[in-house]
């Protein structure tokens, strides 16, 4: 078995891994390793063939590859070893991390700091609740996208989409250009769940209608997909009867919802927020395990890959100030609480003493809302505010909040939400 | 006489008097009904109520139903395709299926110097009820007593410690707990235990089986919070069936299928009997789709088609009503969290004629909760309603309230063969000489069927005493590795002899290259995603395939030899890519 | 005349209102100056970037990731994106590789977006 030491060993090369490991090295840390599962590094960037990436962070629109490339190129000048085709099996309470691939069999990584950037994964049919059979020709919409832009198959010739999410929107467009008829894209909630412009770009463009409050509820045929049985539903969102409708489709893509990839947090018995499915994290992306960083989409399923590497870049700047004995361990943590019309905000609690000048927040709400203003409160101080012509639930918020004004008194931070 | 029993019952039974059911009674005691009705539940409950009548051996329900359309099988021209074909073989023993029962018997005959065939119209083997049941190895403790049903089960439990050795697979035995809310039952439970310890149970007969059931124990209020302090409120006490067993069913029927490959068996997949043949009284010919196939012996393990099969040879005694059930598997991070399948008393409206349902573990540790018992004219109809989950999330809740919904990873459904008689069928046919009956198998199938095995072993040797032993038989059998179970030492020795075993496929369940080129290059290959699932259990996890799935099929693809696009999910035309994007 | 867009320039996805006034055309509720070009762009001509794969022979990937260097119009886009479905091109190609100069005169360039060996 091999046994290696590290200083940082980061789990995952997609964009919170690559931006987690480049901060740490650029940091000062003396030993980074990555740990990718594929072939290559990038992630689910590599089959992201369209535009719209990096305009944050690189002030261009870049494919996604290009966007995961920039990334790698910079990688590539520091010296930062990369495990491809390598899977962590195992992670003990004691930092031990059990890895394997072909050539080296089990390796045995003994880091003295972990960031945990395993992304997240697609929601299944199963877990949508949709009736009927289970024939080929149901599929996830990040699987589609793999077998069209990566593999070169097509995976049927009429398609209906479940769910309006980014993915399911941008799916949309990439089949109809690939010669797959799109029926439709259906969204069980009353509002789409993706962004406004994908909506333009890949739906109104190319005439695909939407339908709301509507549902797969059924999938038929007992060995290929046949068709679909799709329903209204009401504000509860049960299935109104006598709104059913057969749709003749060989293909159901499935764009319903992603979830952290938490697997690993959970050996590590690492404290799960219900509300983002992740680990708990402080200012510095550090779960509630000392030495354990977590990083992009294993902690929340952010809307942009720019988040996804800035928190990357923070988890990675912890992990060095980490080793550097440069934070404060001892020192009480501050709670950072969900106000009004917020559902959840990361980090979820703060160290005062760890803090540089600005401590960005990244937030949802609950429910759409016009003319708003965003409110940080301790107690009834308003210590930070900032206004928003509409928020909505699938886009995420981010608040840079200067730190200087954090911690006049001792008391949680409470993001707010409301109509002005 | 049977024949005015029946038509007695049929007039003073309310919701069906007022049908017109024809009824003859033959001289072998089976009823055969006609006519129609309005609603198919109507046909179920009428062909039940016959069975029950005393002195009926079985019921041919011809009844149809206003709601459904069956359609008539005819086989004609398949028939004349196969014979224009002109493939001829012959074999001495044909078993038809190769579900549970199938493979056991399989692999009880191939210990003798006979050339058996078995054949199965699905592309892999197990592909009915066989996978689609909850694992559980019953300790035989509720099959009626006198049953068919309740012999097979206590021998066929019994029979599971050797087997799994034999053919390495898992078999555990967490036993069953069945825990109970009321101070009435704590009395019930009281004098249970009265009768099992002074042995008067033997004297009242509905309590037989329950006596000759083994290794029962009663548990205390603490015993049970200690065995199991995830149950839902504060069970007064529990009934622990220690010998209840757990399973993957399909490991185990696969492992007897080899085993008989092992010892000389031949299976042919996607192969369908359309006909059989007799000559003189006795069984001569099966046609299916690929060739006709001579033989002196013919056993009907067809599962939901039985009837139809018996029908061939004019020997169709009893009617197979499909019974769908449908199962829920929940996340693996619950592993731990019930140890013992379990129970609540009075909780779970099970149907009379089918076990039903609860919490029970896989032994990976998924929970799984269910079966369901709906009954279905579609022989064909494993699709899962929302009205099914609804009813297993109450069987699960009765349990413990702490599982929710979402915890759920997937659902799926399979037919249960029932007949009216609702027992199993296992006998040579009194009409046509080699052929012999093994239907009506449902629950407790699984857990009889090395006891199936046993039975028509017994059978067939009786029709022919000069079968011989085999000498070089092989008794045992050894799996291929599983990664996930090797310590990490192991692991690592093994990808450095194979390095195929260093990649991993599957993350969910930590299921590397070489576990699926083993699958496919098995002695019955898996020629498909879900094949390779059932064997290997890449997919099985909480993504259920989202990630694996592309590279399974590359696997499978590769290893065949084969275009991706004539990859299926799960054989016949489940074909998972359309074409190649760009040609 | 009046028109509404939503942007597609960023995720911030405005709404916008467009009037061809005397000549000029005037855009409202945008952010910024990349909205109003957007905005403009979209009332006279809306331009779109092109996104697809090509075939290629590579070791093992056999679609190669291209984008147009800049936006083209967007009723050429199916047609464009056909055209470049006959293609196949040969591997190594470097990220950046120019994979058709100037496709249909429209002034763009279609350049790979991925290295593949």
């Amino acid at each position: 078995m091999k046994i290696i030491d590290v200083d940082v060993v980061v789990i995952g090369g997609g964009p919170a891994g690559l931006a987690a490991a480049i901060e740490a090295k650029k940091q000062g840390t003396k030993k980074v390793m990555i740990i990718e599962r594929d072939t290559s590094l990038g992630g689910i960037l590599q089959q992201c063939i369209h535009d719209g990436f990096g305009l944050h962070r690189f002030g261009k629109q870049l494919s996604g590859c290009e966007y995961a490339d920039n990334y790698i190129e910079e990688l590539n000048t520091y010296d930062i070893e990369v495990a491809y085709d390598t899977i962590v099996v195992e992670i003990l309470k004691d930092k031990t991390v059990y890895a394997m691939n072909k050539t080296d069999g089990i390796i045995e990584i003994h880091p003295k700091a972990i960031i945990l950037a395993m992304g997240c994964r697609e929601r299944t049919r199963s877990q949508a609740f949709i009736w009927g059979t289970r024939p080929s020709g149901v599929l996830t919409a990040g699987t589609v996208q793999r077998y069209i832009n990566i593999e070169g198959y097509l995976p049927g010739k009429k398609a209906v989409i479940l769910g309006s999410g980014d993915i399911g929107l941008i799916m949309a467009r990439r089949m109809t250009l690939e010669g797959i008829e799109v029926l439709g894209v259906y969204e069980l909630m009353d509002s789409p769940g993706g962004l406004s412009r994908n909506i333009a770009q890949c739906l109104v463009d190319y005439d695909i209608k939407m339908h709301l409050s509507t549902t797969v509820i059924k999938t038929h045929g007992n060995s290929k997909l046949t068709g679909v049985t799709v329903a209204k539903v009401d504000s509860n969102r049960n299935v109104i009867k006598g709104t059913e409708e057969y749709i003749e489709c060989d293909l159901l893509v499935l764009a319903v919802g992603l979830i952290p990839e938490n697997e690993l947090s959970n050996q590590l018995e690492l404290d799960i927020d219900p509300l983002t499915r992740g680990p708990i994290v402080d200012d510095q992306f550090m779960t509630s395990m000392e030495g354990v960083f977590a990083a992009g989409n294993v902690v929340t399923v952010f809307d942009l890959v720019d988040y996804v590497s800035l928190t990357g870049e923070i988890a990675g700047a912890g992990a060095a100030k980490y080793l550097k004995n440069e934070l404060d361990l001892k020192q009480e943590y501050l709670p950072i609480k969900s106000g009004e019309n917020v559902s959840f905000v990361v980090p979820q609690k703060i160290r005062l003493n760890n803090l540089s000048e600005e401590l960005p927040l990244y937030f949802r709400v609950r429910n759409k809302q016009e003319k708003t203003e965003v409110g940080v409160f301790e107690l009834e101080n308003k210590i930070y505010k900032k206004r928003h012509r509409v928020v909505l639930p699938p886009e995420m918020i981010v608040e840079k909040i200067s730190t200087k004004l954090i911690g006049e008194i001792n008391t949680p931070l409470v993001v707010s939400v409301k109509e002005v | 006489m049977i024949k005015n029993k029946v038509i007695n019952i049929l007039q003073n039974t309310s919701d069906i008097s007022h049908y017109e059911i024809g009824v003859s009674v033959s001289k072998e005691k089976i009823v055969t009904l006609t006519g129609i009705v309005e609603e198919w539940k109507d046909v179920v409950n009428i062909g039940h109520l016959v069975a029950n009548v005393k002195g009926v051996k079985n019921v041919v329900n011809d009844i149809t139903s206003k709601d459904v359309n069956i359609k008539e099988v005819n086989n004609d021209i398949e028939i004349k395709a196969t014979l224009d074909k002109g493939v001829k073989e012959e074999c001495d023993v044909v078993i038809i299926g190769a579900g549970i029962s199938g493979c056991s018997i399989a692999r009880s005959l191939s210990k003798y110097n006979l050339n058996i065939i078995v054949l199965e119209k699905n592309g892999d083997i197990g592909e009915e009820a066989t996978k689609a049941n909850n694992g559980n190895i019953h300790p035989g403790f509720l099959a009626k007593p006198g049953t068919l049903k309740a012999k097979l089960n206590l021998r066929g439990n019994k029979l599971y410690t050797q087997l799994s050795k034999d053919l390495d697979f898992e078999l555990k035995r967490p036993g069953s707990l069945v825990v109970f809310h009321n101070e009435s039952d704590v009395k019930k439970f009281k004098v249970l235990k009265f009768l099992k310890k002074t042995g008067l149970g033997y004297f009242i007969k509905s309590f037989r089986q329950y006596m000759k059931t083994p290794g029962l124990k009663w548990l205390s209020a603490e015993e049970v919070k200690q065995k199991e302090p995830n149950l839902r409120g504060n069970p007064l006490g529990g009934f622990l069936m220690t010998t209840m067993g757990i399973v993957e069913p399909f490991e185990v029927c696969y492992a007897l299928a080899e085993n008989a490959i092992a010892n000389g068996a031949t299976f042919k997949l996607n192969t369908k009997v359309l006909d059989i043949r007799k000559t003189n009284g006795a069984v001569n010919e099966v046609i299916t789709n690929n060739s006709v196939i001579s033989c002196e012996t013919v056993i009907n393990c067809a599962g939901v088609y039985a009837d139809e099969i018996a029908k061939m040879v004019d020997d169709k005694f009893y009617t197979i009503h499909p019974r769908r059930g449908a199962i829920a598997i929940i996340d693996k991070n619950r592993k731990g969290f019930l140890n013992t399948p379990s129970g609540v008393l009075g909780r779970s409206d099970r149907s009379h004629n089918s076990k039903g349902g609860g919490a029970s573990v896989t032994p990976e540790g998924n929970l799984l909760w269910g079966p369901t018992a709906v009954e279905t004219h579609d022989k064909e109809d494993k699709s899962v309603e929302a009205s099914d989950l609804d009813y297993i999330l109450n069987l699960g809740q009765g349990v413990t309230d702490q599982v929710k919904k979402n915890e759920i990873i997937t659902f799926f459904s399979g037919i249960r063969a029932a007949d009216y008689k609702e027992d199993f069928i296992i006998e040579a046919s009194k009409k046509v000489r080699g052929f012999i009956h093994v239907a009506g198998i449902q629950s407790p199938g699984l857990a009889a069927a090395p006891a199936v095995g046993e039975m028509v072993e017994k059978i067939v040797l009786k029709q022919n005493r000069l079968i011989t032993k085999k000498l070089n038989y092989i008794s045992t059998r050894k799996r291929t590795p599983i990664f996930r179970d090797l310590s990490r030492e192991l692991q690592d020795e093994l990808i450095k002899e194979n390095p195929n075993y260093g990649r991993v496929i599957c993350r969910c369940e930590l299921i590397t290259e070489g576990e699926i080129i083993d699958a496919v290059n098995a002695p019955i290959p898996a020629t498909s995603i879900d094949a390779v699932k059932r064997r290997s259990r890449a997919g099985m996890g909480r993504c259920q395939g989202g990630f694996c799935g592309p590279r399974v099929l590359e696997i499978i693809a590769k290893e065949l030899n084969i275009p991706h696009t004539e990859v299926t999910l799960k054989g016949g035309d489940s074909y998972v890519l359309h074409k190649e994007s760009r040609s | 005349m009046t028109k509404e867009f939503t942007c597609i320039v960023c995720p911030v996805s405005c709404s916008l209102k467009v009037e061809a006034e005397n000549n000029e055309i005037l855009v409202t509720g945008n952010q910024c100056k990349r909205g109003m070009i957007f905005g403009q762009n979209e009332f006279t001509h809306p331009m779109r970037m092109l996104t697809t794969t090509v075939k290629i022979d590579g070791k093992n990937l056999h679609r190669l990731p291209v984008i147009s260097t800049k936006e083209i119009p967007k009723d050429k886009l199916k047609d464009l994106v056909k055209e470049l479905y006959k293609l196949t091109v040969k591997g190594p190609i470097k990220r950046g590789d120019v994979i058709v100069k100037n496709i249909s005169n429209t002034g763009a360039d279609i350049i790979a977006t991925r290295t593949i060996q």
